[in-house]
């Protein structure tokens, strides 16, 4: 992608008045959208994101520069711009390159680009058919395909050069239904790092199905009571739930700044002792898997808690030299347009042993939360919220009915203690999470879980 | 390169296969400064740029874009824009603009900023957080603290004649704190957006996130229940930026608004008015024409209580044999959408106090969290995070945090009670969305 030779200059070039690490990131990345609405193929965009992000670290102190001109005349240029940020003298340094190998965790068996248009157009309508059928209620369809294959090569100055390739693959399908003057939504959006093989793995029936089955149930549905209540929260997306509450504070960006709730507490009881937590970047296949972080240390399996004990943070390699410890294989970035930062790639509790059905009987009222959207959290404070996409009420060991329209809030460190029973089911929900280095594509994952007193957010009173 | 001529070059080999071609470009610059413990943290600059080709062949409309603006990308642009075209389905009303008869000719570049040196922008930011920390000891970090500075250009030109240029800029700059008494942590926020390096003062722009975080120590949640509910200013102006899509052509025309059929009706108390100035002075959305190259136009979208009008393009306009109102918005990477420019609820005539006696006992709500995913814009529901004061007999009295406040936002329009006279804007993210505070009837409060 880069000449050695290249690469090697542009690194002089940043250190030319001083720092201690240089290093260079090219991505070359190829996407196609496909969106149809109401059975009609409305948008078809393809395109490239080409561009080159120069990274230069003094000690704690970081210099970012980012451009698309990967000409060797302009990389020298910007690596010399960057650097003006800095007023010591060059570095004394010498480089050999040593390209290394990566573990494929990620095999591809059919690249979505060698597949034409028209059989893609085929699988969208497919995917609406299915869901627009599934019910008279269903007013309207949305179906997107996504194909995203990046390339990336990064070099630094300690003698990394390393390529990686990405190859994604999403299929999402939106469904309303109304009634009268109700609408609501149910939302479905399944992906892999995988080729189009992805969809000999799934039938986007039963995805465009599911979707339609979410959103005929919330317009059935009765708006949510409110109040503190045990949650029984369901497996795959649920794991939204230690995303948000539990996951951001543990990245190296907050912990090493000590504006985390989870900051240096490393070997003690944080959680229940039902709750074993792991970020995994090599999981096959995984929708937030790649060979190696976007500052090209090789991803790790990484348990976050274990029986409860705060056993590892995730960590860059900047926060790292803060924290006096070593990158966990968590640097990722949207794209050059970011400097990296600690993520997460594919995040879960681990399975224990209850039965979804033993949560339900042995809870007296509360709410059941089979699907989950999206929600953010303060790291500093640990507060945070997510939507439910489907609810139900739970009444004396039974589902008594559906409920729309609930946010579920807490606070990230006190919601772990109040964790009770784990399920036998774990499963991963796929999303995009946004954060400082941008929106990156992350696995959730649980199985299902109860806690015992969440603050539900509805507009109705008790009853 | 000059972007002009290679853009004019793409158009005329893109007319060889195509029947009308436009190419959109646009160029951004960034300067970010960020402050930790006196020091700078990051320090970033940047220069990037996409530019999209759209075409049409038999009457339907493909795209392409590429970050790699060279020579090498025409033949690449142009082929995907056409195999992509082919598979288009009844798209037939996008057509490519051929140009608005007269355009304003406001300048939304401002030469000052870039004459301020450099070290004064970094003395600037180290300010404001030395300022932080010594403004009160309970500040244990200030987590963010950053200068922005972004400069952008925007180039339109297709083979119906369409030859546009315009040129922007502007800078923010914000911080967080995290206070603590105790065990008790709050964080607090502040930002300034600017377009005149001058403008700011660091005292202030501290102060401000330093006193919204220490005064939320202490806070509880409350009794579950409806309250009457006071939106800070800011804080409508956030829960409204997440509902723009409702005024979209486009999601009504998809029945994905239930604004379909609504033009001409009260949705909204008869003192609600929100307008669209796409001219607005220091307005951060400001311009002289959309993205299709269609001048800009003032519109009311809500005119005491009455919907007046929608965000339309070409596209969604030709669908209702109507004119484009000068919405049409696009990312490089994306297909023609709308979005709003500067929209604004109109100010009322009370002061905050006024509006906080007519509450009487209620909740004063000054931040909403989960805008993202606690709400439907299809729907209209809403129930989101919020964190605010409690309003006891007309005063504002103690902090309340972890509740959520949950209703929709139709019935919203319409429990509006009372219009305050202290209009301000948010960040900026789909258009540059401002409000004055607003005292709602009722809302459903979930807490203890």
């Amino acid at each position: 992608m880069l000449d050695k030779k290249v690469i090697e200059d542009v690194l002089y070039a940043a250190l030319s008045r001083g720092g201690d690490f240089a290093e260079i990131f090219l991505e070359d990345k190829y996407n196609a959208n496909m969106r149809m609405v109401g059975g009609i193929l409305e948008n078809n965009i393809s395109g490239k994101d080409y561009g080159v992000g120069i990274r230069i670290l003094d000690k704690y102190n970081s210099i970012y520069a980012y451009t698309n001109d990967s000409s060797k005349e302009n990389l020298i240029k910007v690596a010399k711009e960057a650097a003006q940020a800095l007023n010591q003298g060059q570095v004394d340094v010498r480089l050999n390159l040593m390209k290394s190998n990566t573990t494929n965790y990620n095999p591809i068996k059919t690249f979505p680009s060698s597949i034409s248009k028209k059989e893609k157009v085929d699988l969208l309508r497919r995917g609406y058919e299915a869901a627009k059928n599934y019910d008279d209620v269903i007013s309207q369809v949305t179906v997107g395909y996504l194909e995203e294959e990046q390339n990336v090569l990064i070099a630094n100055t300690d003698g990394l050069l390393v390529q990686d390739s990405r190859v994604r693959t999403r299929y999402s399908v939106q469904s309303v239904a109304t009634k009268g003057n109700e609408m609501q939504v149910g939302y479905n959006a399944p992906g892999a790092s995988m080729g189009y093989e992805f969809y000999d793995t799934i039938d986007v029936k039963d995805i465009a199905n599911e979707a339609s089955r979410i959103a005929k149930v919330a317009v059935n549905a009765d708006h949510c009571p409110s109040g503190l209540m045990p949650v029984i929260i369901d497996n795959e997306f649920g794991g939204v739930l230690f995303h948000e509450a539990c996951g951001h504070a543990l990245e190296a960006e907050f912990v090493s700044k000590d504006t985390s709730a989870f900051a240096n507490k490393l070997g003690q009881v944080v959680a229940s002792p039902v709750v074993t937590a792991i970020d995994d970047g090599t999981m096959p296949n995984g929708w937030g898997t790649s060979n190696v972080d976007d500052e090209g240390t090789p991803t790790q399996r990484n348990v976050l808690i274990e029986n409860g004990v705060l056993k590892s943070y995730l960590v860059d390699k900047l926060n790292g030299r803060r924290m006096n410890t070593s990158s966990t294989g968590s640097g990722r970035r949207q794209s050059y347009k970011f400097a990296p930062t600690s993520r997460m790639n594919n995040t879960y509790i681990d399975a224990g042993d209850s039965a979804l059905d033993e949560m339900i009987s042995n809870t007296e009222y509360g709410l059941y939360a089979k699907k989950l959207g999206g929600g953010s959290v303060d790291p500093a404070t640990g507060d945070f919220n997510f939507a439910v996409m489907e609810g139900y009420i739970v009444k004396d060991g039974k589902i008594l009915k559906p409920v729309r329209g609930a946010t579920l809030i807490g606070n990230g460190v006190k919601v772990l203690e109040l964790i009770d029973m784990v399920g036998n089911n774990l499963e991963l929900g796929q999303g995009m999470c946004g954060a400082s280095s941008g929106s990156i594509p992350t696995n959730v994952g649980q199985p299902s879980i109860r806690v015992k007193s969440l603050t539900v957010g509805g507009r109705k009173g008790d009853e | 390169m000059d972007h002009r001529e290679f853009l004019i070059k793409l158009i005329n080999k893109g007319q060889e296969k195509m029947e009308d071609v436009e190419a959109f470009l646009v160029k951004q610059k960034q300067l970010e400064i960020e402050i930790y413990k006196g020091d700078i943290d990051k320090y970033s600059v940047a220069e990037s740029g996409g530019l999209s080709l759209r075409g049409s062949s038999n009457g339907k409309m493909g795209y392409s874009y590429t970050e790699k603006i060279e020579d090498d990308s025409i033949d690449m642009l142009i082929d995907d824009a056409l195999e992509n075209s082919k598979y288009i389905e009844g798209s037939s009303d996008e057509v490519i603009f051929s140009g608005s008869e007269s355009y304003e000719d406001i300048n939304y570049y401002n030469e000052s900023l870039n004459q301020v040196p450099t070290q004064d922008k970094i003395n600037f930011v180290i300010n404001l957080e030395k300022e932080a920390y010594a403004l009160d000891d309970r500040v244990f970090a200030v987590n963010t603290c950053v200068y922005q500075e972004f400069e952008g250009e925007r180039y339109i030109v297709n083979s119906k004649g369409i030859d546009l240029y315009d040129k922007s800029n502007g800078g923010v700059t914000y911080i967080s704190v995290v206070v603590k008494e105790g065990e008790d942590t709050k964080t607090g926020f502040s930002y300034r957006m600017f377009s005149d390096f001058g403008s700011l003062n660091y005292k202030d722009i501290a102060k401000e996130a330093v006193d919204s975080a220490t005064s939320m120590l202490g806070a509880k949640n409350i009794k579950s229940d409806n309250y009457p509910i006071i939106f800070e200013n800011t804080t409508f102006a956030s829960l409204l930026a997440a509902f723009t899509p409702v005024f979209s052509a486009d999601n009504v025309q998809k029945g994905l608004s239930l604004l379909k059929g609504k033009i001409g009706e009260e949705i909204a108390s008869p003192i609600l008015s929100i307008v669209d100035d796409p001219f607005l002075k220091d307005g951060f959305a400001s311009r002289n024409f959309d993205d299709e190259g269609t001048a800009s136009t003032f519109n009311k979208i809500i005119d005491n209580g009455k919907l007046e009008n929608l965000a339309y393009n070409w596209k969604t306009a030709n669908k209702e044999g109507v004119s484009s109102t000068g919405h049409a918005s696009r990312s490089y990477k994306g297909s023609i959408s709308t979005s709003p420019t500067n929209l604004y609820v109109l100010n009322g005539d009370m002061e905050i106090n006024e509006l906080m006696s007519m509450a009487d006992n209620g909740l004063y709500i000054n931040d909403l969290a989960g805008l993202h995913s606690g709400l439907n814009s299809v729907s209209g529901d809403f129930s989101l995070s919020a964190s605010g004061y409690e309003i006891v007999d007309g005063e504002k009295k103690r902090p309340v945090n972890q509740i959520t406040i949950a209703g929709n936002l139709y019935e919203l329009f319409k429990d509006i009670v009372a219009i305050g006279d202290d209009l301000k804007f948010g960040l900026p993210s789909a258009g540059y969305i401002g409000s004055p505070s607003i005292l709602i009837k009722s809302l459903s409060v979930s807490g203890e």
